[in-house]
């Protein structure tokens, strides 16, 4: 049984069809790279997939549980985490504050433990394993709004991983990203990937994605066009077609365009 | 002058509670209410109903800050998805709302409100109620902020989608930011009653809402002490300099006006800058 | 043949609640803030109204007084007040409105006094005219036309104009028409100008139709006025006129059929709160 199974997901926004009937199946383990030019319906596959939007059709298995209408919330709790593609992290905290509070899934599920509880210790510490691991442990005491971009994006992967997820979706982690940066949070997504965390990986770096997911998902115009190996997907002549006029794909520039 | 001592402590005390009850729900969670004089109110008339029926004070005050809060649950329930404009418009209608619908009511008193409502303590046990009230509250705060609720309520207030992500059911938690709050309005209205043993629908109106809002603002959204400095000042002005009096409600907007325009932290933006002077300058 | 009354009466205070709501939805189209403070200016076009046309003698020199008064001062509220806000939290400029307003409201009674000023001379108010059965006095009849003339001449404004289409890509896309050499802060002048004129008119109307002036009269049409935008859908200008006869025609029956249970300015809260909470960007929103 696949990690995460979608079928025929489907969501219209004022017309237009952003995601139509799209099935498709995460397996542990795996690093799923999911590509695909703008406007493709990436993003809002992700958005469906956390539930930040519901979904006009199509259900959704995560676990072998149907997730489809649960809130975004409690499919956090089941373990699927994310990260946005417009940092958004909670401003007037600082660094750790923010990955803290997420290290505290557990106290904040109950509210009424949440106002009896101040103990910060246990949070504390794992957000400074987190922040350690991440490699921003000197930002940890600056406020969140106040930190550069690269910063920023390692701030979110931080919180989403406190969480302790079983699946981790990634909306374009490395846009806005120098080279160097961008390899070296590809490295460590990959690292990630290796310790035994499942990945999904939005992302228009295409040099970045084929270098460490362990299997390629393209979309095209809100369905899902071929999915496969890298080398192989890359290959094929409708993929190809579908990347043309998309000058800069494959170059693994980064930037910060919408999904 | 002992009397009047008197009273104006319960005064400034309750404005504490209000104050700090709208800071909870504003303040902490971020959730913008533009009515919170409606659950004063709701609190005042309930004691003050529980208490003429023969139930004892305790009980009535206990009573009515229940009630408050559920009607504040109630509240927060049917506004919890309207968000930030439309939640402080929201609100601002639920205080018509509640006004509207008490002013008809016969078996509330309909405009002439509820009269000869049982005065169980003297001048000084109810001050002494009040301040003992306050500081509770004030603790209630503190303690508030410190917790992780209190670090749940910063999250939902900054991006509430965000927190959603992180597993946290921010629609519970906004409901916990608006029962705490409006309870701890309820028991102040509770205290009122019995005080003034005479309640009318305008002394909740709008105005209180804002009045409410003011001494928020004025001290520093967010900040407990702030809120407290700001209650006891914006309750003590009108008495210190009696000409006020007569100006109240210009200066109250000329306040909130200027306090938004040049500090929007408030009395506490204005402390941390301060201490942040005080610190960076070789003393 | 009442029934019939209730509705036109509702439609009149309907369109004088339109005249306020267009102002109000114009400024948060733009800028995002609930301009509370719209009612100050409502209420200062009465003031100058009154004053004029009791000075003078000349009801029809009280019209420009009041739209021009009016006119004047909302763009002063932008330039003063909320220019220097809008990269601070939308709760900052809300807040600093409703001091701003209290500030006015009471600042009336102090100049003008507490109990109004009632016009010398008014003919507009018993001069009435039947129509279908139904009597009305000139006032009702002017607030009918002047807001289908305003609406209308908006309509054409926007639709048409040079500024018209300025004004409609600066608030779907200020950056966009900054682009094309449209100056945004312009935009907000003109905004604000046209919005408060037409408050100040709505202000002598009314102000006319009671024959009296006073000091509150701008709160409950104020926070009616944000009920209605909220109800239109924020920021949508035909979903503001729409919701303004709809809630002026509901009071109107309310008044007769839900007065034990509500007074009258209760109701439109009631109908905002019932529909938000089946609708919660309001009846008319854009879709997602």
């Amino acid at each position: 049984m696949s990690l995460l199974e979608a079928r025929d997901l489907s969501v219209t926004f004022g017309g237009v069809h952003a995601v139509r009937g799209v099935d498709i199946a995460v397996e542990r383990g795996e690093l799923l790279g999911l590509i695909g030019p703008n406007g493709a319906g990436k993003t809002t596959l992700v958005r469906l997939l956390t539930g930040a939007v519901r979904a006009d059709a199509g259900t959704i298995r995560f676990d072998g549980h149907d997730i489809t209408r649960a809130p975004a919330y409690a499919r956090a709790r089941q373990g699927l985490a994310m990260t946005h593609q417009l940092v958004r992290p909670f401003r007037d905290m600082t660094l750790a504050e923010n990955v803290s509070l997420a290290a505290a899934h557990a106290v904040t599920a109950r509210p009424l433990a949440a106002l009896l509880r101040t103990g910060r210790g246990a949070a504390r510490r794992r957000a400074g394993e987190l922040l350690e691991r991440l490699e921003i442990t000197e930002f940890a005491g600056r406020g969140a709004a106040t930190l550069p971009l690269g910063v920023q994006k390692r701030l979110e992967m931080g919180r989403a991983i406190a969480i302790e997820p079983r699946l981790l979706l990634l909306d374009e982690p490395l846009a806005g990203l120098n080279q160097t940066e961008a390899a070296r949070l590809a490295d460590l997504i990959a690292t990630l990937n290796r310790e035994g965390l499942t990945v999904v990986l939005v992302e228009h770096n295409l040099a970045e994605v084929l270098r460490i997911a362990t299997r390629l998902l393209v979309m095209v115009e809100g369905a899902v066009l071929a999915s496969g190996a890298g080398s192989e997907v890359m290959r094929r002549g409708d993929v190809r077609a579908a990347y043309l006029g998309e000058s800069r794909a494959g170059t693994g520039e980064g930037r910060g365009a919408r999904g | 002058m002992e009397a009047y001592i008197l009273s104006l402590v319960v005064f400034g005390a309750l404005n504490v509670m209000l104050a700090l009850g709208l800071n909870m729900i504003s303040g902490f969670c971020g959730q913008i209410s533009l009515g919170h004089a409606a659950f004063y109110g709701t609190g005042a008339y309930a004691a003050a109903l529980l208490s003429i029926s023969g139930l004892p004070f305790a009980a009535s005050l206990a009573l009515g800050a229940l009630v408050a809060g559920a009607l504040g649950l109630v509240v927060g329930f049917a506004t919890l998805r309207v968000r930030e404009d439309f939640l402080a418009i929201t609100t601002m209608g639920v205080g018509f709302l509640f006004l509207g619908f008490v002013r008809k009511q016969e078996w509330l008193g309909g405009e002439f409100g509820v009269a000869q409502i049982p005065s169980p303590l003297s001048p000084l046990g109810f001050a002494v109620l009040a301040v003992g009230g306050a500081l509770a509250m004030v603790a209630l705060s503190l303690h508030l902020r410190r917790s992780w609720m209190g670090e749940v309520f910063r999250a939902v207030a900054a991006d509430e989608d965000a927190a959603s992500t992180l597993g946290v059911d921010t629609a519970r938690y906004k409901l916990w930011a608006f029962v705490l709050g409006t309870a701890c309005a309820g028991f102040a209205g509770g205290i009122y009653a019995h005080v003034t043993g005479l309640i009318v629908p305008d002394a909740f109106d709008f105005i209180q809402s804002v009045t409410i809002l003011a001494m928020v603002v004025v001290g520093g959204i967010g900040s407990t002490w702030g809120v407290l400095a700001g209650a006891v000042l914006l309750t003590l002005m009108p008495e210190l300099f009696r000409f006020v009096n007569d100006y109240k409600l210009l200066i109250y907007g000329a306040l909130l006006l200027a306090v938004m325009r040049w500090s929007p932290s408030g009395l506490a933006g204005l402390a941390a800058l301060v201490r942040r002077a005080l610190r960076s300058s070789p003393a | 043949m009442f029934h019939l009354e209730l509705l036109v009466v509702g439609l009149i205070w309907g369109a004088m609640y339109a005249m306020m709501a267009l102002g109000l939805t114009l400024v948060y189209g733009l800028l995002r803030i609930l301009h509370v403070a719209h009612a100050g200016v409502f209420a200062l076009g009465a003031y100058a109204g009154v004053l004029t046309a009791n000075a003078t003698g000349s009801l029809w020199l009280a019209v420009p007084a009041a739209i021009g008064v009016a006119a004047a001062v909302g763009p002063l509220i932008y330039r003063f007040i909320y220019a220097p806000m809008l990269s601070r939290p939308p709760y900052v400029a809300l807040i600093a409105s409703i001091g701003l307003f209290i500030a006015m409201e009471d600042g009336f009674r102090l100049l003008f006094g507490p109990y109004g000023l009632p016009f010398d001379y008014n003919p507009w108010f018993v001069t009435t005219y039947s129509l279908g059965g139904i009597s009305l006095n000139v006032v009702q009849i002017a607030m009918a036309v002047s807001t289908l003339v305003l609406a209308g001449a908006f309509g054409v404004f926007i639709a048409a104009t040079r500024v018209g289409v300025a004004w409609r890509a600066t608030v779907s896309d200020p950056q966009m028409a900054q682009s094309f050499g449209i100056d945004p802060v312009r935009v907000r002048y003109l905004n604000f100008a046209i919005g408060s004129a037409m408050a100040g008119a709505a202000g002598l109307l009314v102000g006319l139709l009671n024959n009296l002036v006073e000091p509150g009269m701008g709160a409950v049409v104020s926070y009616k006025g944000l009920a209605i935008i909220v109800l239109g859908g924020l920021g949508n200008v035909p979903g503001a006129v729409v919701a303004s006869l709809i809630l002026g025609v509901v009071e109107s029956f309310g008044t007769v059929y839900l007065a034990a249970v509500l007074d009258r300015d209760a109701i439109a809260f009631a109908v905002l709160i019932a529909v938000l909470l089946i609708r919660p960007r309001g009846l008319f929103a854009p879709a997602r």
